[in-house]
C-alpha cells in the first residue's frame, strides 16, 4: 500500500491504545492532519501563510473598529 | 508573519538558517496557527554580515524594547547575544542559537518533537500530542489498525 494512504488509515482508524488514539482523545482533528498530509510541504506552507495574513487581516478591522 | 517574505529574504541574501518551531511544524503536517518564526543560524562571520543585512530594510527590534532606546542592527549585535526575540515589519522573528553544518532547512518531525519535549514550555508540550500523531502515522513499522 501508498505509504500516504498507510498514515492516512493510521490515523483515519487509530489502534487501540496508540498515541494516535490518546491524541484524538485528547481534541487533536485527526481529519486536519489528513487533510495536510495529502499537500505537499510548500503547500502547508502557502495554506499557514494565508491563514496568517488573514488573521492579520482580521486583526486590522478590530483594531480600526475598536479605535 | 509573513513567511514567505522572510524566507525569501534569508536565502536571497545566502544565509545559512534551519526553519523550527512552528512552521516546522507546519511542514510536516501540523495544522496548528503561529505567530512568529523561529530560526536557528550559524554564527560564523560571514553568515551574521548575511544575517543583519537580510533582516535590516525590516527594521529588527528586540521585542518589548522601550522605543525610546536606541538599538543597532547589526553583525556586532548579532555576535554579542545567541537568543533574538525580534520584532520585524514581517512579525516576529526568533532567532535562536546555532546548527552546525546546516544542510536542510527544517528540523525533521523526530528531531522537532526532541526540541519541544526539550524546551518543556506548556506550548511545546501540547504541541506533541499531534506530531506524535504525525510521527506515529509515517512509521514503516506495524501496519494501520482496521
Amino acid at each position: 500500500m501508498d505509504r500516504l494512504e498507510n498514515s492516512i488509515k493510521r490515523l483515519r482508524h487509530p489502534a487501540p491504545g496508540s498515541r494516535i488514539e490518546a491524541a484524538r482523545d485528547f481534541g487533536i482533528d485527526l481529519n486536519l492532519l489528513i487533510a495536510n498530509l495529502r499537500l505537499t510541504p510548500a503547500e502547508r506552507v502557502s495554506r499557514m501563510h494565508a491563514a496568517c495574513v488573514a488573521a492579520e487581516q482580521i486583526r486590522g478591522i478590530a483594531r480600526r473598529r475598536s479605535s | 508573519m509573513n513567511f514567505v517574505l522572510a524566507v525569501q529574504a534569508l536565502t536571497d541574501a545566502g544565509v545559512e538558517f534551519a526553519i523550527i518551531g512552528g512552521w516546522s511544524a507546519i511542514m510536516h503536517g501540523s495544522a496548528h496557527l503561529t505567530n512568529d518564526l523561529d530560526l536557528c543560524y550559524s554564527r560564523n562571520p560571514d553568515n551574521l554580515r548575511r544575517l543583519a543585512r537580510a533582516l535590516a530594510p525590516y527594521h529588527p527590534r528586540p521585542a518589548e524594547f522601550p522605543p525610546e532606546l536606541p538599538f543597532v542592527w547589526d553583525d556586532r549585535t548579532l555576535h554579542g547575544g545567541t537568543v533574538f526575540t525580534l520584532d520585524t515589519d514581517l512579525g516576529r522573528i526568533d532567532l535562536l542559537a546555532e546548527v552546525a553544518g546546516l544542510e536542510v532547512w527544517t528540523l525533521d518531525l523526530p528531531s522537532l518533537i526532541r526540541a519541544k519535549r526539550a524546551a518543556g514550555r506548556p506550548k511545546d508540550l501540547l504541541a506533541l500530542p499531534e506530531l506524535e500523531s504525525l510521527l506515529d502515522a509515517a512509521a514503516d513499522s506495524g501496519p494501520a489498525a482496521e
